[in-house]
Parts: C-alpha cells; structure tokens; sequence
C-alpha cells in the first residue's frame, strides 16, 4: 500500500539561516494515528502546514496521497487540500456564522466560486454537513451561532467540516490544548472512530503524552526541527521523554 | 513638549485683545442669531420650504461623496495592506500617497475641484469623494492588516481558492470594521459637505455663506440649527447600526 505521507529531507526556515525543519525523514500508512511531540519551536506547527501546503518547505519532498506538495501549482494544491483536512488549538472557525455553514466551509473546494461567495450550496452538500454534525453529536445545533458554542462543541464543529470535506487525512495542530480532561477524551475518541471506520490518517501535534499514548498507534518525538524518536507508543518510557523534551517527564506519566 | 505648549499659548494669547467694543458687538451678534420676538418667530418658520433644497443637497453630497469614496478604496485598500499577496514596494508607494494626500483638507480639495467642475453640489460630492477614498482606502488597508490569519488557514486547508478565502475569512473579520468606519466617515462628511458648501459648493454651507455676507443673522441661526438636528439625526442612526453589527 503506497504511504499517506512521505517525507524525505524536508528542511524549512521561515527566515534566511534560521532553519525550523532539519531534514525530517518520515512515512505515514494510511490508518496510522501518529503524535508528534516535542516542545513549543520544535517545528511541530510547521511539520504539518507542509504537508498541506500551507507553508512552503525550503528544501526535501513532501509526499502527500501520491502527489508531491512541493511541485503543485497553486490550483492543483488546491484539490489536493480538500483530501486533507486540519483542525487547529484556537478552532479556526467563523464565530459569526452558524454552525452548519461552519461545517459546509469544508465543501468550499467542491463548490463553484459564485454560489459559495453567495453562502449557496447544493441540497446534497447541506444533507451532508447535517449528517457529520450528527455523528459528531451535534444535531440539534445546526443554526446556533458558532461563537455560543462552548470550547468542545467548536472542536466537534471542526472535525464534522473535515467529515464533510471527505478528508483522507486529517492534521491536527494541539486539536485538544485548550480542553479540559474529559472534553479532551472526547474530541480523541472522535477522531480515533474517524481513523477507524473511515481508514483517515491522522497526524496530531499535541502536548499532553498521557493521551497522545493512550490514542495514538505511532509516536514521533521532534526536537529542535529532527526526528529524535519514532516508535510505538509502549516505547515513549521516561527515558525517551526525557530526551525528546529535554527534562523529566512528571511522575507516572512514561 | 511642554515649554512647546506654552510657547504656543504665550503666542496666540499675545494676540487677543478683548476690547469693550467688540464684547459688546459680538454678543450682540451672536444674539441675532435666535429669534427675539413673535415676528422672528414666524420668519425663521417660513425659512423653512426655502431650506429645504439645500438641506437635500446637503446630504446628497454626503451620500454620494461617501458611496463614491467607498467604491473607490475597497479595490485600493488590497493594494496597500500588507497581507503577503502584493509586494513591498507596491505598498510602500500606495501608502506614501494615501498618507500624503490625507494631509490635505476636504476644503483645499473642493478649491481644486471648482475650476474643473465649476460651483454646485456637483464640485461638493468630488471633494468629499477624493478625502473619502484616500482615508477609507488606508482604514481598510488597516482593518485587512489586523485580520487573524487563523481562519484564512482553515478555508484555505479546505480547498478555498482567494475569494472563498476572502468572503469567509477576511469578510466576516473586516466587515464590523469597514461598517464604522464607512458610517463614521458619512457622519464627517455631513459636515464637510457644510464646509465645502461655503466655498461654493452648494448646499446649507453655501446657504450660510450668503445669509452672513448679507448679514441675515436669523437665517445664518436657522441654517446652523437645521445643521445640528441633522448631524445629530444622522450621528444617531449610524450609532445604532454599528452597535447592532458590533
């Protein structure tokens, strides 16, 4: 099975001589739930706005569902995108729209650029956002008002518009750092049934290792923009941590 | 900056001379500006129909100077925002005029304007135009600068191409933004369009202009009346549009 994600040699620096990405190597199978820790300036952020396309790497591939990120014209990103979805920390979403239209947001690749600009989609597409809204336990909330959302309800919005994108892959930047521990539980489980019924691949930057351990079948410890550590979560012992975030983990937690 | 401030004060205060003779006439004049008796009454009552056009003209300047202005700097404001899609020096240039011309007061332009459009509400509404267009194209420009880039990241992770990105994205942010200062921009041009009338312009401004060369002090009074209740109308309703998108 050809990888999800293949990366090879990627380097990226935001400014001439200050590289945030070192030469990652890194293969993705489809399915694969995939942490990726390390600390705040690691490269994590930039690690997966590469894969999108969102930031532009400096050097290396970036090999995403078959097709090279890095050589796509800006139209053919553009498609590309709508097979990768991204939930973000802060949610990202339009506070001032509803939370259907939220969700019909990951349609907009699917839609012409009139009738979306005039907020028109398809009777199919406006069905299908209803459905992910459903399945994220939101029905019922269609037409309230994003920004009256609580923290959770707005990271569930998120991950429906991924559903209605029909994203094979999803990135998730620290999806679940603003959460507290049960709404945390929550939006992971989500997205672990997403992986396994609709065989999405997952690439999540998070902080919290108990989870990250607890959900996802593949971790990657990035430090200082290279990958130092890349095993199954049983493998992330104090040791490891220690290594990966340059100090010792809290009591319990390898 | 404080021997500045006083340097300022001691050179204007230098030049005010309070005399009896003009206390007395200034108070006098500023007096016939208000009806003193019945028959005042009754004529500043009959001014009225003959207000009512320039008062018209008056807005009409304001509206279309504003509308015009408007239209203008939303085409330019993307030109002179720094947001990642144009190159430095285009903005650097775009912004040099903007700020250089914004330098210039509605009235200097309304003096320029008169020579090409002669005098009337016509020459008003250019004048208000040009200063509307040059401080809404910077406003805007700043309100696109301030916009989160957040969700221009997720429509655009979703597939969004730029006008999806922008009436998504940006539009939502910019747009409580854009309203004020569009609707704060009509409030001041209301009175511009006062101003500018003076000089010839048409309008309630020109209408004072002639009431005080001829000494029509009551007319002057009712014309400032009628600018008050109008600016404060107009204060009003644009107050309470932006409070209900704010």
């Amino acid at each position: 099975m050809p990888n999800a994600i293949a990366i090879e040699n990627l380097t990226h620096a935001y400014k001439p001589g200050v590289p945030v990405l070192r030469g990652v190597n890194l293969h993705i199978e489809p399915g694969e739930i995939v942490g990726l820790i390390g600390l705040s300036g690691a490269g994590k952020s930039t690690l997966l706005r590469c894969v999108n396309g969102l930031v532009k790497q400096t050097g290396g591939t970036c090999t995403v569902l078959g097709e090279a990120v890095e050589t796509l014209p800006e139209g053919r990103k553009r498609l590309l995108r709508r097979r990768i979805g991204m939930i973000f920390q802060e949610f990202n979403l339009m506070e001032r729209l509803t939370v259907r239209k939220n969700v019909l947001i990951g349609r907009l690749g699917y839609t012409a650029t009139i009738p979306s600009c005039l907020h028109r989609f398809s009777a199919a597409d406006v069905r299908l956002a209803e459905d992910c809204l459903a399945q994220v336990g939101l029905a019922g909330l269609e037409m309230r008002r994003v920004r009256d959302l609580s923290g959770g309800q707005k990271q569930r919005v998120a991950i429906a518009r991924t559903m209605a994108q029909g994203a094979e892959i999803v990135l998730a930047d620290e999806a679940t750092a603003n959460l507290d521990v049960l709404t945390k539980d929550d939006i992971m489980g989500l997205l672990q049934n997403l992986s396994r019924e609709k065989k999405v691949t997952l690439l999540l930057s998070m902080h919290d290792l108990p989870l990250a351990k607890r959900y996802c079948t593949r971790i990657i410890g990035l430090k200082q923009g290279r990958i130092t550590f890349d095993a199954a979560p049983d493998a992330l012992d104090d040791h490891a941590i220690a290594d990966v975030l340059d100090r010792l983990p809290p009591s319990g937690m390898g | 900056m404080l021997v500045f401030v006083v340097w300022c004060f001691v050179a204007i205060g230098r030049q005010i001379h309070v005399t009896e003779y003009g206390l007395h006439h200034g108070g006098d004049y500023f007096a016939r500006l208000f009806p003193r008796s019945q028959a005042d009454w009754r004529y500043a009552l009959r001014l009225g129909p003959d207000l009512w056009q320039p008062l018209i003209e008056t807005i009409q300047m304001a509206v279309v100077g504003t509308v015009g202005g408007m239209l203008l700097a939303f085409p330019v404001s993307f030109i002179a925002a720094r947001t990642g899609s144009i190159p430095g020096p285009v903005i650097a240039v775009v912004k040099s005029f903007l700020n250089m011309a914004r330098a210039v007061p509605t009235l200097i332009y309304a003096l320029l304007v008169i020579p090409l459009a002669g005098l009337g509400a016509q020459t008003g509404a250019i004048a208000i135009g040009i200063a509307t267009f040059i401080t809404l194209a910077k406003l805007y420009a700043e309100a696109l600068e301030s916009v989160s880039v957040g969700p221009i990241e997720a429509v655009r992770s979703a597939g969004g191409n730029a006008p999806q990105v922008f009436v998504y994205a940006m539009l939502p942010q910019v747009f409580p933004l854009y309203l004020s200062t569009t609707l704060y921009s009509l409030e001041y041009n209301l009175r511009d369009s006062f101003v500018v009338g003076i000089v010839g312009a048409g309008g309630l401004g020109q209408k004072l202009s002639n009431a005080v060369n001829l000494f029509e002090w009551l007319d002057a009074g009712v014309i400032i009346a009628l600018v008050i209740v109008l600016v404060n109308i107009v204060d009003y309703f644009s107050y309470r549009v932006r409070k209900m998108f704010s």
